[in-house]
């Protein structure tokens, strides 16, 4: 499932704060961005075939989207005395 | 030696099976009971990496890293991108650090069979920091 929010919390002594970011905003817009280009990806796929780089360039799209898929349950949390940052994709 | 191990050593010597054959029946037999018997270990879902600072560190860093082993599978497809050129380079780096490995060798079956059998991996090291690298 393709995370929706990221959870990111920055504790600061003595102050925090926390956000939902709606990420599923940014997954629109860099699927409309893909769609967009796609055609020029496919032009560039086509010149670079021979040098076997062409289906490495058809086979980012499927791979990025599931990266992107897989985001889901990412969880970082870095910690100092005096600073915490919680980044988690939910 | 069990009645099995001979059984398949015999076949290697006859020329029954291949050497790689042989291995593989012969690690079948050694797999742990509960495999044999279809109880199978549950699926780990995510590598966890966390640092602590250790009794003798001044600093209070903290690192908690949970990827999920999708991810992982899904990232290392990944190392398709890298330029045949840059073979070269990795395996030299690699050799000065020590590592006597060619990645051109390496194949996709290569890395899905040690991201399978991370479930087993558990690594804690113990010194300035408190390392500790698991799956759940």
């Amino acid at each position: 499932m393709i995370p929706m929010l990221m959870r990111l919390k920055i504790s600061r002594n003595p102050s925090s704060y926390g956000v939902l970011l709606p990420v599923f905003l940014i997954w629109i817009l860099l699927f409309a961005l893909m769609v967009v280009l796609f055609p020029f990806v496919l032009i560039a796929a086509l010149f670079t075939w021979e040098s076997g780089q062409g289906k490495w360039l058809l086979m980012a799209y499927p791979l990025l989207i599931s990266v992107l898929f897989h985001l889901s349950g990412l969880h970082i949390e870095i910690g100092h005395s005096k600073q915490n940052i919680l980044i988690a994709f939910l | 030696m069990n009645e099995e191990r001979k059984k398949i050593l015999e076949m290697l010597q006859q020329g029954k099976v291949t050497v790689e054959e042989a291995e593989k029946l012969l690690a079948a037999l050694a797999a742990p009971e509960e495999t044999k018997s279809g109880v199978e270990k549950p699926a780990c879902k995510y590598l966890k990496v966390i640092v602590e600072p250790g009794p003798q560190s001044e600093d209070r860093d903290r690192v908690n890293i949970r990827v999920p082993m999708k991810l992982i599978r899904a990232g290392l497809k990944f190392a398709a991108f890298v330029p045949k050129h840059a073979h070269a380079s990795i395996n030299q780096a690699l050799h000065e650090k020590g590592i006597e490995m060619d990645v051109t060798q390496i194949t996709q079956q290569d890395i899905e069979d040690i991201v399978s059998q991370l479930s087993d991996l558990t690594v804690e090291v113990e010194g300035k920091e408190k390392v500790r690298i698991c799956c759940e």
